[in-house]
């Protein structure tokens, strides 16, 4: 029973060590060569063999591999070559910033979607279903970069309504002392309204670009979802014992939830490049930001991090919607 | 008494083709009969015959693009067809209940068995979960089912087929309806099992008096547990009356062919039936739908057929009866 549940949990473990092989590897193919950067172009052929030494580069590639490992396991990541300073510092500084964007976002897209998806499935060909399967629509063909500079014309420039894209919160103002890394939350916990007031001026625009690109999959897919279950043997049977509309819908929508849910763990690992754009467009400084700007530098330590961070998200995500299905779904045997 | 009465009822699949022409297939093309209370009434034909279709249009289950054009069910006086459909829905399920042929699929995956019994009781009855919770044990128990307290834990995919049809009757059963339609309730059930369940439809039956209907194509069914029976073809009932008769003298050539067709006839060397395919509903041949397959068939059978009262119930809807 619970066994089933531990062995998932633990499957976590081979997996994060062949990521970490894939992360080790993604440098090395690359073929550049880190130990003539470091050396400076003025080094000597024997500084440049001690800086080779030094970082265990003069050792067979499964040697390396074990210094990276167990590295990786201290918490070092390494430096970046433009800041000097530790990649998981500058990791731990930004995850804040691409967590609260995501949360807020994925939040509203997916409290949107599925309602509207499920509205629409109980009335196929509906007005209803008819303007929401446009706007969804729309939502999934908009270019991420091209809704977030749309939203800052019109609301910023044109109407006034929102902030300029500058970061997280005014310019003038001081960030709330660091409790949950979230501005917001800080803010409202700081009563520092004025701060707190600020930082959510700031997230309505990215975050209503990050809502609006995550509910147009989710309302398409749980409209699908629930007009299979719908059609489904025992909804009809349900119906045909006279059980009442209310009752027979809370049916359809529990029946609706496990693959709704998995879709949205699915969505969600993907979604992390769309927010890297809008971090982008509304200078968030976030996760997202931090990788795009190293790829284009070619920080390659950073760039390792960034990707190693990305797919230890993924198999937190992963492993947060396995664990749901287990708990609500009963054929999976895990369910008490 | 009369418990279930079905007139003249016509059900009707409109549909638009390719072209954007409205395409009418007639699915049901005036059935009758009726079902007293404390009877067994077996409804025997072919795939696609409208066997399913008649029970889904009396319960106004029926979704587009089918749709009822006429007739009437009077069901204890009251015209079910008429009715709106909030009152047909609190009729289903308590006063008319459907047992349908794929068990394991049609209770609610994520719901403990118990908890639906439970909830369709309480659904059509004002009675507190503790009362629903004795009645569902005891309804379990009175299906053979052994241990039932401890089968209301049960999940849905934890039963076997036999066992998801019992608890299927069991949910039909709830709320003590007085009709009872059974849409092939032992297809996919293995022969012991079949009539371990027929068994006990027909004990339900005569113990209780209620009406019900059997939905099926095993001749061999209707011949052991039902009163009546109603023969379909094309969507008309071409022959009916007590069992015994319409067996002992099957009057309808296609009653007749339908019997012969049995495998234990034609291991006797009994005449050979004439096959072929049922005709198309969108364009249904005038007079007699069976006409075109029918080894008797001649030039008056362009005419719609006369039912011929054969005494005792025994009508049969044929020229050469009738000649």
């Amino acid at each position: 029973m619970s066994g089933l549940l531990a062995r998932r949990i633990l499957l976590v473990v081979p997996l994060l060590a062949v990521i970490l092989l894939f992360t080790f590897l993604l440098v090395r193919i690359s073929g550049s060569d880190p130990v003539g950067l470091l050396a400076g172009p003025t080094a000597t052929t024997e500084e440049i063999a001690l800086v080779r030494a030094s970082l265990a580069l003069d050792q067979p590639i499964w040697v390396q591999f074990g210094v990276y490992f167990g590295k990786v396991l201290q918490g070092d990541l390494g430096n970046s070559w433009l800041s000097n300073r530790p990649v998981l510092a500058e990791i731990l500084d930004r995850a804040p910033a691409t967590i609260e964007l995501m949360f807020w976002g994925v939040l509203i897209g997916a409290g949107l979607g599925i309602p509207v998806g499920l509205r629409a499935a109980f009335r196929p060909d509906g007005g209803f279903d008819q303007v929401t399967r446009f706007l969804s629509l729309l939502g999934f063909s908009v270019p991420t970069y091209w809704l977030g500079l749309i939203m800052l014309f019109v609301f910023f420039y044109l109407l006034g309504w929102a902030p300029p894209g500058m970061g997280r919160i005014d310019l003038f103002l001081t960030p709330p002392d660091r409790i949950t890394g979230s501005y917001l939350i800080d803010g409202l916990l700081a009563a520092d309204w004025e701060a707190a007031g600020s930082a959510f001026g700031q997230l309505v625009l990215p975050v209503l670009c990050v809502a609006i690109i995550c509910a147009a999959p989710i309302i398409k897919q749980t409209r699908a979802i629930a007009l299979e279950v719908l059609a489904s043997d025992y909804i009809r049977y349900a119906r045909a014992q006279g059980l009442p509309d209310r009752q027979v819908r809370a049916m359809a929508l529990r029946n609706s939830m496990t693959p709704v849910v998995t879709f949205i763990g699915t969505e969600i690992t993907g979604l992390v490049g769309t927010t890297s754009l809008i971090e982008y467009v509304f200078a968030w400084g976030g996760l997202g930001q931090y990788g795009l700007s190293a790829i284009i530098a070619g920080d390659f330590a950073v760039v390792q991090g960034y990707v190693l961070v990305l797919a230890l998200f993924s198999v937190l995500v992963f492993l947060a919607v396995d664990v749901f299905v287990m708990l609500t779904e009963p054929r999976a045997g895990v369910a008490p | 008494m009369t418990l279930l009465s079905v007139e003249d009822l016509h059900t009707h699949f409109i549909s638009r083709d390719l072209d954007n022409q409205i395409r009418t297939a007639r699915a049901l093309n005036g059935v009758s009969f009726t079902l007293d209370a404390g009877r067994i009434l077996g409804l025997v034909g072919e795939t696609g015959a409208g066997k399913s279709l008649t029970a889904t249009s009396i319960m106004g289950l029926l979704r587009p693009p089918a749709r009822v054009v006429g007739g009437r069910a009077m069901f204890e006086g009251q015209d079910l067809l008429a009715m709106p459909d909030a009152q047909v829905n609190t009729l289903r399920g308590r006063d008319i209940s459907l047992v349908v042929q794929s068990p394991k699929s049609s209770l609610d995956p994520l719901s403990r068995i118990g908890d639906q019994l439970i909830r369709i009781h309480r659904a059509h009855r004002k009675v507190s979960e503790r009362a629903a919770r004795d009645r569902a044990v005891e309804m379990l128990a009175s299906l053979g089912i052994p241990d039932p307290a401890r089968r209301m834990a049960a999940w849905p995919h934890e039963l076997s087929g036999g066992m998801a049809q019992r608890v299927l009757i069991a949910l039909a059963l709830m709320n003590a309806p007085r009709l009872l339609i059974a849409d092939e309730p032992t297809t996919g059930l293995d022969v012991t099992v079949q009539a371990q369940i027929l068994d006990l439809l027909r004990d339900l039956v005569r113990r209780t008096g209620i009406g019900a209907m059997i939905i099926t194509h095993d001749l061999g069914v209707v011949a052991h547990y039902c009163d009546e029976m109603a023969v379909m073809y094309a969507g008309a009932i071409v022959e009916s009356g007590p069992v015994r008769q319409v067996f002992a003298n099957p009057s309808h050539p296609y009653t007749a062919n339908l019997i012969g067709a049995t495998p234990e006839r034609l291991q006797l060397g009994g005449p050979r039936s004439v096959g072929g395919p049922p005709p198309n509903l969108f364009r249904l041949p005038e007079g007699c739908a069976y006409r075109d397959r029918c080894p008797q068939a001649g030039a008056d059978c362009a005419q719609p057929p006369p039912d011929v009262a054969l005494g005792a119930g025994h009508i049969v809807r044929c020229h050469r009866v009738a000649a």
